[in-house]
């Protein structure tokens, strides 16, 4: 294998990786203020895309509009699913509840196949797919936007959490939720806001993984991924998120050049049981002591 | 619950899943009862959805509009199974003691066709025209294959591009499951015939992201040839990476189920150029008499769905099951069915070359080579033999 076709493989496992990443930083954002996982979260993505997918068929609409339209329908999606549906759930059991966002899950799958179609449809792209050489490397547009989207929306995100009040409003819940109370914020406004931002988060992973994948109902799996890169990188850090995310993608990517292809996939498994028996609370993951 | 109800429960079963012998399931005075487990979510629910209800159903809708065959008329139920074994089983067990059909028709996919071939040997049903290419369906009593089987693929393909193109190396890019391996066995054992080996083998798992590590363990290889056993998903991906990376040094090869403009759809750009063995002839600009009356039976029918491979795969399949029907005459029997089709020699479908039915039981058995230019398949050779 040539130096320059194993940077190509790693670029491109880094732009899957990004997907993940923002997968699991999806999944995280909801864990903290909640503390429940939401299945539904590919699901969220695909409908967003969708929406946004047929903003595009019907009004010829460019590419930036079509990411805005998929924004807003995840927005909308996200306070939706939480105001009507799990609100509802608030004082049951997080088990419950986890239950309730894969049956929400399924539904939405459903739901697309009635209006969409289980069918494949190709999906433009705001990156090039032909080759920019350089050197003897050659790197495809599109794996470099991906990244690139991804990385801008990661900082974009520390910036929310870092720096603004309600970005410190869901770090002092995801901290201890009594006490956030106690200084007068809003919990509820947590929860709601934690799920729009998992949701608008979801859209921008879908409009940029669309051209890759191709857009269709079943493309929410990409969700499953999030989780492992989740859990490998610690679950509830999001440094972790993103580390767990692109290395999980580098090793689909790595294992296949040097093992037979079928093992592609059991690779990423192995590693994560094997970081998880030497540390159990992930790669950046704090391991949560409870007082009794 | 009390012994008693436990034990009329049990009878009730018993007696719904062995009915009195003598009477022909799925068969009344007026209606022929058919259908299949086949994908309508997951990788192939585009082309299942197009073989069963604008392919088949299209036909029949001709056929009972014409008042049915000796006085009865065709009714289909489908089940989904997603492409997965499992439930392929169990939506065919579900068919056979529930509904009580008749036969089988045009069930897809290698994987979920192969799992329930057993049971319905065991249990005499009527297994047509599967949509599926791996050749453990061939000369079973009653199974009749639909699509041309990957051994003579694979032999077309390879005398044609050994032979009179004169290609050498050879890889191959293949789904992980019994479709793919099929294929491979196939052009291991075909290539051999020309003292010729794989130069790499890929294996691509259904679902996949990226497909980045085999494309360069592939370009590595260097091949003259590499087919694509796959389905359009993945394909159009391999399609796009292999532009990703501006490998222009080999020719792309689909095989027979992947080769329609639909997944050519998917790849844009990426496709032109790739060639392929066509199963069918051009359905949207053949002018085969059989193949114009397609059309215009989807225009009437069906006016917003565009013609393609697998709408036409389907419509041929209840042609044949028809002419079967027909022939078998009133008294309409599984063995009878067996027996009507087996007797069908020289028949000119309009679509395909004239077909005798022989003990191999196969209804398929040629293909012609394309090639894409400007987003469609255009044909390079006449129809190519597999005898």
């Amino acid at each position: 294998m040539t130096t320059a076709a194993l940077v190509h493989v790693v670029v491109s496992g880094l732009a899957t990786g990004s997907i993940y990443a923002l997968m699991a930083i999806s999944l995280v954002i909801i864990y903290n203020a909640t503390r429940t996982l939401n299945f539904a979260q590919g699901e969220i993505l695909m409908v967003s895309t969708f929406v946004g997918w047929t903003a595009m068929q019907v009004l010829r609409a460019p590419l930036v509009v079509v990411l805005i339209v998929a924004v807003a329908a995840a927005a909308g999606l996200g306070w939706a699913l939480e105001r009507l549906v799990i609100r509802h759930a608030i004082s049951a059991t997080h088990f419950d509840v986890l239950i309730i966002t894969l049956g929400l899950s399924l539904m939405l799958r459903s739901a697309a196949g009635l209006v969409w179609t289980h069918d494949e449809f190709p999906f433009p792209s705001l990156f090039g797919n032909r080759p920019l050489a350089i050197g003897p490397v050659r790197l495809a547009p599109v794996s470099l936007g991906i990244i690139g989207a991804s990385l801008a929306l990661m900082l974009a995100l520390y910036a929310l959490f870092r720096w603004t009040r309600m970005g410190r409003a869901m770090r002092a819940v995801a901290q201890n939720q009594r006490a956030a109370r106690l200084m007068g914020i809003s919990v509820e406004r947590v929860y709601s806001g934690s799920w729009v931002l998992a949701a608008v988060v979801g859209a921008v992973a879908g409009v940029l993984i669309a051209p890759v994948v191709f857009l269709s109902s079943k493309m929410g799996l990409v969700a499953i991924n999030g989780f492992t890169a989740a859990v490998l990188g610690g679950f509830g850090s999001m440094p972790g998120a993103v580390v767990g995310g692109m290395l999980l993608g580098v090793l689909e990517n790595l294992a296949p050049l040097y093992l037979p292809s079928s093992i592609k996939h059991s690779v990423p498994f192995l590693v994560m049981i094997t970081i998880l028996l030497v540390r159990p609370s992930g790669l950046l993951g704090r391991v949560a002591r409870r007082k009794v | 619950m009390t012994l008693r109800a436990a034990l009329l429960l049990l009878l009730t079963l018993v007696s719904t899943a062995f009915p009195a012998s003598g009477q022909q399931p799925g068969v009344t005075d007026k209606e022929i009862l058919i259908g299949s487990s086949n994908s309508f979510s997951g990788p192939l629910a585009f082309t299942g959805e197009q073989i069963t209800k604008f392919g088949v159903d299209l036909y029949f809708k001709v056929i009972n509009d014409a008042g049915g065959i000796h006085g009865r008329t065709i009714r289909t139920i489908y089940y989904d199974d997603g492409y997965r074994p499992q439930d392929a089983v169990a939506n065919t067990k579900k068919l056979v003691e529930q509904d009580r059909i008749f036969a089988v028709i045009i069930p897809q996919g290698s994987p979920p066709v192969v799992a329930t071939l057993d049971y319905l040997e065991e249990n005499k049903v009527p297994l047509l025209f599967p949509y599926q290419s791996s050749p453990v369906t061939r000369s079973k009593r009653y199974v009749f294959q639909g699509m041309t089987l990957s051994d003579r693929s694979s032999k077309m393909m390879i005398d044609y591009l050994a032979g009179p193109r004169k290609l050498k190396k050879f890889a191959a890019l293949y789904q992980d499951d019994e479709y793919g391996k099929s294929f491979l066995t196939a052009f291991e054992k075909d290539l051999g015939r020309f003292g010729l080996k794989l130069v790499a083998a890929e294996s691509v798992k259904r679902g996949v992201t990226d497909v980045s590590a085999q494309i360069a363990k592939l370009q590595a290889a260097k091949p003259q040839v590499t087919f694509l056993v796959l389905v359009p998903g993945p394909a159009a991906q391999a399609l796009r990476e292999r532009q990703k990376i501006g490998w222009t040094g080999t020719l792309m090869v689909s095989t027979g189920p992947l080769t329609d403009e639909r997944y050519l759809a998917l790849a844009g750009d990426a496709a032109e150029g790739v060639e392929g063995l066509s199963l069918w002839p051009d359905p949207l600009l053949s002018d085969l008499a059989g193949v114009r009356l397609y059309r215009e039976h989807m225009q009437k029918h069906f006016p917003k769905n565009e013609p393609n491979r697998y709408s036409i795969a389907g419509y041929f399949a209840g042609m044949l099951f028809a002419e079967g029907a027909k022939r078998a005459g009133r008294n309409l029997t599984r063995d009878s069915l067996v027996a009507a089709l087996e007797s069908i020699k020289g028949y000119e479908s309009g679509i395909l070359p004239p077909l005798t039915i022989g003990a191999d039981h196969e209804t398929q058995k040629q293909g012609f080579w394309v090639r894409v230019e400007k987003g469609r398949f255009k044909p390079l050779t006449d129809w190519l033999k597999s005898e």
